[in-house]
C-alpha cells in the first residue's frame, strides 16, 4: 500500500492542527489509516509548530529525518526549519508568507531567502494569503494549501476530492480549498 | 451499552476519556497540564452522569478520584507527569489500602520536554509505589487498553497507573469507540481499619498490598504478547512497539526476529518472558528515557540463572523522546544490519520560540514592572513560575530569574532573600497560587520575607486551554488579605502608568516594613476575553507623522501585530491586531490611536 508523509509547518494560531484535523477525517472517510502528530501548549504559542501527516501503512507517529514526501510552509522560513526531513525527492510548498518572530531587534527570513536556499528542489510557491482572501476568508490559508496539494497530487491513490469536501466544514474552506486546487492545475498543465 | 460503536478520527487523549467513558467512570478530576488536559475536557463534553471537575491541583484531584474508589466507584486522576510529584504523597499510600472499586491514574509524561520542565519517567512511580503500570503504544492501544486498566484495577481491588505520553495523546487517528457504559457509582462503606493509615493499620496494610502484588503481577501477563519467530528478541514497551513493527515490516525482518510487546512495564510479566527467551541468542529492550524494563528483564533472568546477552540502553539513548532513526539504528545494530546514518541537511534560521499572544495582559505587566522596580531603583531577583508568563523569560522582558515548578516562586524568592539580602520579586498566576503557591504565600507572611508578591490574575489556566480558574470564586485580594498580608493593592495591566506607580509604591513599602506586599494585576486572558465578545472591533493605528521610530512598541513592548517598517517606523498588522489597545499607553510620542467603538460586553470580557 502507498504510504506518504507530509510535513506541515507555520507559527502558532496560523490553522496548523486544523489542517491536519481536514486530511485526516477526509483519510478516515476513505478508510486509510492516518496518523497526525501535533503540538499543543507551551510549544504552541505564536512559536514554531509542525505537524507529521503519514498516510497509508502506518503504526508510528513521526516522520523520519530525510522521510518527507512532503514540505508545506505556511509560513516561508518554517519549511526551512524541518528541512532535515527532506531528502532529494521531496517536494516543497512554500506559501508567499513571511512572519516575524517576535522578538526585539530579529529579522524575519523573507520568502526570497527561503527560495535560493532550496533552489534546485522541486518546489511550488503560492501565494495562499490572496487565494484566502478570495475565498472570502483570510484565515482559510490551510485549505487553499490543502487543496494545492491535493491538485499536486499528493493525495493520489489514498483521498479522493469528495472526501475533502465531506471534510471541510465551512463553504469558505471548500472555496478555498477549490481555488489551491486550481491554482496547482494551472501550473502543471503549465509544467 | 448506552450506544452503538462507530468509528472517530481523535487524538489519542481523547480516546483515553472514551476509553473511560466506556469503562464505567463515574467521577474523574484533574488539573490541566499538557500533554493531559484534553482528557478531563472530552470527558465533561461527552459524559452523561459523570461527575468531572479540575480540581485545584493534582494531589486533590487524586484524592477526590480515591476517595470514590474507596466508596466502590469507577474513578480516574489525570495530570502530566510533574503533576504526579504533586499528587504523589497521595498516590503512594493508596496503595497499600487498595480501594473498593476501580482507581486508574492517568500520567501524560513529555519526552523531549515539548511543555513541561523535565521528563521524567513515571513508570518508576509503579516501582515505587507498587502499583502496576499499563502503556500503550498508539491511540487505538490506548483505547484498548484504558479499558484493561479500569477492569484490572476493579478485579485487584488497586489503583492502576496508566502512562501516556506526548507521542500517544497528541497524535490524531480512527479509533473504533463503543458507547459509553452506565457510570459504577458508589455507596457508603466504613472501613476505618483499612483507610486510616496509623502505623498498625499501616503495618497490616502493607502486608495486604504485598499479596495484591503477587496477584497483580499474575494478572498482567495477558495485557502482554509474543509475536513471531526467531533467533532474536527485540523487547519492545509502549510506544517503542509501533515503531519496532513499522521497522521489522519495512525491512522485511518480522519472520527473522521475535518480538515480545510490553503493555505492562511494570511490573513485567515474568512468564511470558521466560516463555519467550527459550532459543533466543541476544535480546534488546527497547524503550523511552530509562531502563525500567530493561532492569526487570536483568534481575529476573538472573534470579532464573540464565545466562543471555540483553542490550537496552546501550543502543537507545536514556534522554528524548524516541524517533524512527533511534530505533531503527538500535534494530538494525542489534541485528547486525548495515545502518547508514544519514547526513541530514539543515538550514540556519531565525529562532521563533513560543510568544505571548497579541493583547496578553501579561506582557503589559513585564513591561510596567520593569518600569516600576526601575522606578524604585530596587535591584531584584525575578522568581519565577509556571504558566504562560514563564515566557517573561525571553527578551526583552528578562523577567524570570528562575521558573522551576508549580508555586515554587515564593519558597524560591524566601531562599534568595534570606542568602543575599537581595528583595525579590515572586511572579505567579492565579491558578498556580491556588495549585501550590498557598503554603508559600503562608510562609512570607509568618517569617516576615520581604517580597513583592505580583499575581498575574488572568482568570483562567491559559497555557493549557484556558480552563477556568478558582478565582472566578475566590478572588486573591480576598486570599491575601485572609493571610495576613498587609498591604493589598489591584490593578489592570493595561494601565500601564497605574500599574508602574502601584509596583513603585510597593517596592518602597517592603524596603521599608519588611514584610510581604501582594499585587493582583488583573485582567483575563486575551483568547478568553476575544472569544467573549461578538461585533465589530475598533482599528489601532500608528499615526505615522508622530512615530518616531524609537522602536520602544516593538522592541521593548514587542506586541505579535506591531511590525517595524524599513524607516524604523511601527505598523500594525490587522490580521494579528485584537484591537485591544495595550500598546497605546506604551507610546511616549502618543503616535497609537484608536478609532472606533469596542463591542457591547468589552470590558465584563477583559476584566470579570
Amino acid at each position: 500500500m502507498v504510504r506518504v508523509n507530509i510535513l506541515i509547518a507555520g507559527v502558532g494560531g496560523q490553522g496548523i492542527i486544523t489542517m491536519g484535523k481536514m486530511i485526516s477525517n477526509a483519510a478516515s472517510i476513505e478508510g486509510v489509516k492516518v496518523m497526525v502528530a501535533e503540538t499543543h501548549g507551551l510549544a504552541q504559542r505564536g512559536g514554531a509548530v509542525n505537524i507529521h501527516v503519514r498516510l497509508g501503512n502506518v503504526y508510528y507517529p513521526l516522520i523520519p529525518k530525510g522521510g518527507a514526501d512532503y514540505i508545506v510552509g505556511l509560513e516561508a522560513s518554517e519549511a526551512l526549519r524541518n528541512l532535515e526531513y527532506s531528502n532529494e525527492g521531496t517536494v516543497f510548498v512554500i506559501n508567499k508568507l513571511s512572519i516575524r518572530p517576535v522578538l526585539p531587534k530579529v529579522k524575519a527570513m523573507n520568502v526570497e531567502e527561503v527560495l535560493s536556499i532550496i533552489k534546485g528542489r522541486k518546489h511550488y510557491l503560492l501565494d495562499a494569503k490572496s487565494l484566502a482572501d478570495q475565498a472570502g476568508n483570510s484565515k482559510t490559508m490551510n485549505s487553499v494549501l490543502l487543496g494545492f496539494l491535493y491538485g499536486i497530487g499528493a493525495f493520489r491513490g489514498l483521498i479522493r476530492e469528495k472526501s475533502f469536501e465531506e471534510s471541510l466544514k465551512s463553504e469558505e474552506n471548500r472555496r478555498a480549498f477549490k481555488l489551491g486546487l486550481n491554482e496547482a492545475i494551472k501550473l502543471v498543465t503549465l509544467l | 451499552m448506552l450506544s452503538q460503536s462507530k468509528f472517530k478520527v481523535i487524538l489519542g487523549n481523547e480516546a483515553i476519556a472514551f476509553g473511560a467513558l466506556a469503562s464505567g467512570v463515574a467521577v474523574a478530576c484533574g488539573y490541566p497540564g499538557t500533554p493531559s488536559s484534553e482528557i478531563i475536557e472530552t470527558i465533561m463534553k461527552a459524559g452523561k452522569g459523570v461527575y468531572t471537575e479540575w480540581s485545584a491541583n493534582e494531589k486533590v484531584a487524586y484524592e477526590t478520584a480515591y476517595g470514590a474508589a474507596m466508596m466502590g466507584a469507577r474513578a480516574l486522576a489525570s495530570m502530566k507527569h510533574v503533576g504526579v510529584n504533586v499528587a504523589s504523597d497521595a498516590i503512594v499510600s493508596s496503595s497499600y489500602t487498595g480501594i473498593e472499586g476501580a482507581l486508574v491514574l492517568v500520567s501524560a509524561d513529555d519526552p523531549s520536554m515539548w511543555s513541561s520542565q523535565n521528563e521524567q519517567d513515571n513508570r518508576y512511580y509503579g516501582l515505587l509505589a507498587n502499583i502496576p503500570v499499563i502503556e500503550p503504544y498508539d491511540p487505538q492501544s490506548a483505547y484498548t487498553l484504558i479499558k484493561k486498566a479500569f477492569e484490572l484495577s476493579d478485579r485487584v481491588k488497586h489503583p492502576v497507573m496508566f502512562r501516556t505520553s506526548t507521542r500517544i495523546s497528541h497524535v490524531r487517528a480512527p479509533i473504533e469507540l463503543e458507547g459509553q457504559r452506565e457510570p459504577i457509582m458508589g455507596k457508603l462503606v466504613k472501613s476505618p481499619s483499612r483507610y486510616v493509615l496509623a502505623p498498625e493499620n499501616a503495618r497490616r496494610n502493607r502486608e495486604e498490598q504485598l499479596r495484591r502484588w503477587e496477584k497483580i503481577k499474575e494478572e498482567v501477563e495477558e495485557l502482554n504478547e509474543l509475536i513471531g519467530e526467531g533467533e532474536k528478541l527485540v523487547i519492545a514497551s509502549g510506544i517503542a512497539y509501533a515503531y519496532v513493527k513499522e521497522i521489522l515490516e519495512d525491512g522485511n525482518l518480522q519472520d527473522k526476529v521475535k518480538v515480545l510487546r510490553i503493555s505492562t512495564p511494570v511490573p513485567i510479566p515474568r512468564k511470558l518472558l521466560i516463555r519467550s527467551i527459550e532459543d533466543i541468542e541476544e535480546a534488546l529492550v527497547v524503550e523511552e528515557l530509562e531502563p525500567i524494563v530493561e532492569n526487570q528483564v536483568k534481575s529476573i533472568l538472573f534470579d532464573e540463572g540464565i545466562n543471555l546477552k540483553v542490550y537496552g540502553k546501550k543502543f537507545v539513548p536514556n534522554r528524548g523522546e524516541l524517533t524512527p532513526e533511534v530505533v531503527m539504528g538500535a534494530v538494525y545494530r542489534f541485528l547486525g544490519l548495515q545502518y547508514e546514518e544519514v547526513k541530514y541537511e539543515k538550514a540556519e534560521v531565525t529562532p521563533r520560540p513560543p510568544a505571548m499572544c497579541s493583547g496578553c495582559p501579561h506582557r503589559s505587566s513585564f513591561f510596567l514592572l520593569r518600569k516600576g522596580i526601575n522606578m524604585a531603583t530596587l535591584k531584584t531577583f525575578f522568581s519565577g513560575d509556571i504558566g504562560c508568563y514563564t515566557l517573561g523569560v525571553l527578551p526583552p522582558f528578562n523577567e524570570q530569574d528562575s521558573a522551576v515548578e508549580m508555586g515554587g516562586s515564593l519558597g524560591i524568592a524566601n531562599g534568595v532573600f534570606r542568602s543575599t539580602n537581595t528583595i525579590p520579586v515572586a511572579i505567579i498566576g492565579d491558578s498556580t497560587l491556588f495549585h501550590s503557591g498557598l503554603p508559600g504565600l503562608a510562609n512570607a507572611v509568618y517569617n516576615k520575607l520581604p517580597v513583592i508578591i505580583i499575581v498575574l490574575d488572568n482568570r483562567v489556566t491559559a497555557m493549557t486551554g484556558q480552563q477556568e480558574s478558582i478565582v472566578r470564586e475566590i478572588e486573591i485580594e480576598n486570599v491575601a488579605r485572609g493571610m495576613g498580608v498587609k498591604y493589598v493593592r489591584v490593578f489592570d495591566p493595561f494601565d500601564i502608568n497605574r500599574g508602574s506607580k502601584e509596583v513603585e509604591e510597593a517596592a518602597k513599602w517592603v524596603i521599608k516594613n519588611k514584610e510581604p506586599v501582594v499585587l493582583v494585576a488583573k485582567r483575563a486572558c486575551a483568547l478568553e476575553a476575544i472569544e467573549k465578545v461578538q461585533g465589530e472591533l475598533p482599528r489601532v493605528y500608528v499615526d505615522e507623522d508622530k512615530c518616531t521610530g524609537c522602536g520602544i512598541c516593538y522592541d521593548a513592548f514587542t506586541c505579535p501585530a506591531i511590525i517595524p517598517l524599513s524607516n524604523k517606523k511601527a505598523w500594525i498588522d490587522d490580521s494579528q491586531c485584537i484591537s485591544c489597545g495595550a500598546c497605546i499607553p506604551t507610546c511616549p510620542f502618543k503616535a497609537i490611536k484608536i478609532e472606533g467603538k469596542f463591542p457591547d460586553g468589552w470590558d465584563k470580557a477583559w476584566l470579570e
